[in-house]
């Protein structure tokens, strides 16, 4: 059953640094086309987030660049061909001008691109939005701008601990467009307090922008921020999951009666606008990341950086990378993760794309899962394709974990 | 054949624990029964699971040889030491019965860390009653903690033992060993019976083996038994030709005859165990005794509980394995069963509540199946209407209240040896449990035994945890069944979403029903996930609900963010949630956990 082409795919991680030229022509899910660079800086840690971020450590900006190129250069012996690049945070776009300049430098430096090919994306908060920064990633060729908007709600803003002005917003957001065609808005919902009103009115006024990429996510309480503590203390109340649910549910409702792809769990693109970097995630295709916490995978080991700033800075001071986790994946739990992380799409699993992909056949693989959750009504399966039913977005989660589940008793 | 003046025969038994199995390694190695190359730790307890759980199950015999010199004089004399090794608990006391027919005497040992407990005074009258000379030893007296002087008090108090003729060793360090051999050979008398008399011999024990067949346990008793020699059974009147016949060494050692007064084994090409009854006389078929030997009563079941497979298309194979186990352990019991919610699977029988995990796991570990069991249930007696007397097994087969004249269940005595400090604790634990009081007894002024009588299904139903917990482990119990008696009973039903599961039910006396429903429905809201459909959970008693709980719908299950970095964490989660899977049976549309199924078992420390 299992198609390996290559024996030594699943051997451990492959020896450093890369030479690119040597594996151009593996697969996607081996060999990265796509790079992940993390800026960690943040203006103030707000409540909810749970990201590698720091506060108040300006001045270890300039030292953070040294040592994200140090990491770059013990990666990569010589530039890898990207399709992708995606810089995000943290804050990216909190950067100076100037240090922003050197970051992009570093990047290009190490990351071959064409310019009309590649999906270049920069987080950025509406705040920092100026045409300096702007004209200076045009320069670069950056050509998509994922905007931290969250809410245009004062109290929802208020809550989340994000300080822009609503009326700033509209404004950073038509500025950003004039000089980039590509806009993406992070929008969260079931915050405390938000009423389906607020919520509409979040989603109607995303709509008028003219951006042209969505994220709408649920609020997740995360263990150990601050906003897991005041839950913990009683001094806020989450949201049920009954409202959490009908605010999913409307979202997904109105984005599509108006003219957006729905085409995973949280995403949102106006046609031919989806994501090319993160539906790589969602493909189980390698990547590769630089920075603070950054997670990646190449030649089907999972490996990620230390996420305390401390002893990233001084590991990459001492030429040593600052690997935290590290882990190859058997086949069988490469080909039960690919399988759950393509569910997320809303295409699903394309049969012959995934046999081609990790060598083994699908419904021998899932079959009790698949068959289980068909019967329920959570999966629809043309005989091409399995996906999520409407209904089944809701449980995505246990029809993941139920496939791995199905996948790790067919290895017994 | 060794002549019978010259030959012993003894058990070795004990409270669980207490050192039966070190103490029959002193033996073997001092007599070079097995040399110091071969030997491990309770070397007799051959099997996996004896050895893992650091218990006897079975009763071991081997046969020793011990010379020693005559008092007084040089010249030495060789001993034959038929020693049979037995377990300490109480689910395995058929085996300390069985045992106890084949010797004339036995070492009742008693740790002296621990004193008197449960198991000793139930195994010590167990030989008292069969006339066995008994030779009282306090053992473990290297230990720091041993209080040997207070042992052989309680020994006297609760078992009329003469101080006197108690012994003291070291199962561990060997100290005290040799006092103990000589003792042995000193007190306990040789067997009687003549070489001439027609052959009876007692079958005390049997297993099966794969190339010889069924392995037939003896004790000679009269006459002679040799290879070749035609017998009979005299209770089932079978009979066959004696193909080999031996002695434990503690493996099996042929030799060409066994005597009066000797323990062996004998095969005969016997291919099913249920051919052989265990407590039946071999005798020989041209020359047969005129009497049998008094038999013994058979073990029955006293607890059942169904197994299922947790894939119904592995009833075959569940089937088998059960076939293969009772090979060798014919002490438990089972029959088809089917059951609506969990589809086809055995109703089977057990001795007690460890005799029933030890099977399971057995079953589990020898087949590799996935199995979800029930809560165990006792038996019950019905009579009904039409004056009919039926046995019930399972809560399911519990006739309408309509037909019930008289509904009975399984009466216990059990004796708790504990702390004298926890007595008021432990009596009114009794009084909840539906128990009548008999006596107390002091052992000492600070340790007691009470005596209760008690229904069994109490007795399983956590009596045992309480216990623990109530004396904080220093506790122990042993029961033994004494009959039927009539009580108010219902049948206690689960529903679950509407639909009631069987395997669910249980059998409550009347007045804890309405506790017991509440409970039980409380502990299955924990124990089922939630569904994306709300499910309501009832107890009831024929058509009236007593007890309900429901379990909110799931509306939502669903990561907002997957991206790059969460993917590690993502697969990790979802590779447990897969692990806590593994167990759950559908009924109708919602999956049960395994350890819903065990829910009836016990109550919560809140209730
Ligand atoms: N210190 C010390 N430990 C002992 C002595 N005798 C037995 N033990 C330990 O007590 C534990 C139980 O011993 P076993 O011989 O397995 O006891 P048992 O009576 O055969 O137990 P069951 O067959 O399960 O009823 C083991 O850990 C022994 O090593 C002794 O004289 N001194
Ligand atoms: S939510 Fe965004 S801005 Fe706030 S701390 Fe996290 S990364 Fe920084
Ligand atoms: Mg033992």
């Amino acid at each position: 059953m299992l198609l390996f082409h290559k024996a030594w795919a699943v051997a451990g991680p492959l020896p450093l640094p890369l030479k690119s030229s040597r594996y151009q022509a593996e697969p996607r899910w081996f060999w990265p086309r796509s790079v992940y660079v993390h800026v960690p800086f943040c203006a103030h840690h707000c409540c909810y987030c749970d990201f590698a971020v720091v506060t108040g450590a300006d001045r270890l900006a300039d030292v953070y660049l040294d040592a994200l190129e140090r990491e770059m250069a013990l990666w990569l012996a010589e530039p890898i061909d990207v399709e992708t690049i995606y810089i995000g945070g943290g804050t990216p776009s909190w950067l100076s001008p100037a240090r922003l300049r050197r970051l992009l430098t570093i990047i290009q430096q190490f990351c071959s691109y064409q310019r009309g090919n590649v999906e270049y994306t920069l987080e950025a908060n509406p705040d920092d939005v100026t045409e300096e920064k702007l004209g200076l990633l045009v320069e670069f060729g950056v050509n998509r701008l994922s905007l931290g908007v969250q809410s245009f709600h004062p109290a929802t803003l208020r809550f989340l601990e994000r300080h822009h002005d609503p009326a700033s917003i509209a404004k950073a957001i038509e500025l950003a467009l004039k000089h980039i065609s590509n806009v993406s808005l992070d929008l969260i919902f079931a915050v405390p307090g938000q009423t389906l009103t607020d919520w509409h009115n979040d989603l109607a006024r995303a709509c008028q922008t003219g951006a042209q990429h969505l994220s709408t996510y649920n609020l997740t309480v995360e263990p150990k921020t601050a906003l897991w503590a005041r839950v913990r203390r009683g001094q806020v109340c989450p949201c049920d999951e009954e409202t959490e649910r009908s605010l999913y549910e409307y979202t997904i409702t109105y984005l599509e009666d108006h003219g957006w792809e729905h085409y995973e769990i949280s995403n949102f693109a106006r046609p031919g606008y989806a994501s090319r970097h993160n539906q790589v995630y969602w493909s189980g295709e390698a990547y590769l990341a630089f920075g603070l916490g950054a997670a990646r995978y190449v030649g089907g080991t999972r490996s990620s950086n230390t996420r305390s700033l401390r002893s990233y800075l001084s590991q990459l001071r001492a030429g040593q990378l600052p690997i935290a986790e590290s882990e190859t994946l058997t086949p069988t739990e490469r080909a039960a993760e690919t399988a759950a992380l393509q569910l997320r799409r809303r295409q699903g699993i394309h049969r012959d794309r995934f046999r081609q992909q990790t060598g083994f056949d699908l419904d021998t693989l899932l079959g009790s899962a698949l068959r289980r959750h068909r019967n329920r009504g959570w999966l629809e399966d043309d005989g091409v394709t399995v996906r999520l039913s409407r209904q089944g977005i809701f449980y995505a989660d246990l029809v993941c974990a139920d496939c791995v589940a199905s996948a790790q008793s067919s290895s017994r | 054949m060794t002549p019978t003046e010259r030959i012993r025969n003894f058990c070795i038994i004990a409270h669980i624990d207490h050192g039966k199995s070190t103490l029959a390694d002193q033996f073997l190695l001092r007599t070079g029964t097995i040399s110091p190359r071969e030997f491990r730790e309770q070397v007799l307890d051959d099997m996996d699971i004896e050895r893992e759980r650091g218990i006897t199950i079975q009763m071991h015999p081997v046969t020793i040889y011990y010379s020693c010199s005559r008092p007084g004089t040089s010249d030495a004399i060789t001993y034959e030491l038929n020693l049979i090794d037995t377990p300490g608990h109480a689910d395995f006391n058929y085996e300390v019965s069985r045992s106890l027919a084949a010797c004339e005497g036995a070492i009742l040992l008693v740790d002296a860390t621990q004193g008197v407990q449960a198991q000793t005074v139930h195994n010590a009258f167990l030989a008292m009653e069969a006339g066995l000379v008994i030779v009282p030893v306090v053992n473990k007296i290297d230990l720091p903690i041993a209080r040997p002087e207070e042992t052989v008090l309680e020994m006297e108090h609760s078992l009329a033992i003469d101080p006197k003729e108690v012994l003291f060793c070291s199962a561990k360090t060997g100290q005290g060993v040799d006092e103990v051999m000589r003792a042995l050979l000193e007190r306990i008398p040789p067997p009687t019976g003549t070489a001439e008399a027609p052959l009876r011999a007692l079958v005390f024990n049997s297993h099966f083996d794969t190339y010889r067949g069924v392995v037939v346990y003896v004790r000679v008793k009269e006459g002679i038994l040799r290879r070749g020699q035609r017998i009979r059974f005299m209770r089932t009147g079978r009979e066959y030709e004696v193909q080999e016949v031996g002695q434990f060494r503690p493996a099996m050692k042929p030799c060409e005859a066994l005597g009066p007064g000797q323990v062996g084994y004998l095969t005969a090409i016997i291919k099913n165990i249920q051919d052989v009854r265990i407590g039946d006389t071999v005798t020989d078929a041209h020359r047969p005794a005129p009497e049998p030997l008094p038999g013994y009563k058979e073990p029955k079941p006293m607890v059942y509980s169904g197994l299922y497979p947790v894939n119904n298309a592995d009833f075959e194979a569940l089937r088998e394995a059960l076939a293969r186990l009772s090979l060798n352990d014919s002490s438990f019991t089972w029959q088809p069963e089917t059951s609506e919610g969990l589809g086809f699977g055995f109703r089977c029988g057990f001795l007690g509540m460890l005799h029933r995990e030890i099977i399971q796991e057995r079953i589990e570990r020898e087949s590799g199946l996935e199995l979800v069991h029930t809560a165990p249930n006792v038996t019950y007696e019905i009579v009904l209407r039409n004056g009919e007397t039926i046995q019930v097994k399972t809560p399911q087969d519990v006739p309408d209240a309509g037909q019930i004249a008289e509904f009975r269940e399984p009466i216990v005595r059990i004796n708790f040896i504990i702390p004298a400090e926890n007595i008021g604790a432990i009596m009114q634990l009794c009084v909840e449990k539906r128990g009548t009081f008999i006596r107390t007894e002091y052992l000492s002024p600070t340790r007691a035994m009470l005596v209760f009588e008690m229904p069994l299904a109490e007795v399983i139903y956590d009596l045992y945890d309480k216990l623990k917990s109530i004396t904080r482990g220093y506790g122990t119990m042993d029961y033994e069944f004494i009959g039927y008696r009539p009580a108010d009973l219902v049948k206690l039903d689960i529903l679950v979403h509407g639909k009631r599961v069987d395997a669910l039910s249980t059998i409550v006396h009347r007045s804890q029903a309405e506790r017991r429903g509440r409970a039980l429905v409380k502990k299955l809201r924990r124990e089922i996930a939630r569904h994306q459909f709300e499910i309501a959970i009832q107890a009831a008693i024929g058509s009236r609900v007593i007890a309900r709980e429901t379990i909110a719908p799931l509306r939502k299950n669903v990561t907002a963010k997957c991206y790059g970095g969460d993917i590690t964490r993502k697969r990790k989660l979802w590779a447990r949630q897969a692990e806590g899977k593994k167990r759950l049976k559908q009924v109708g549309q919602v999956e049960i956990p395994q350890e819903a199924f065990l829910a009836v078992l016990s109550e919560d420390e809140e209730n």
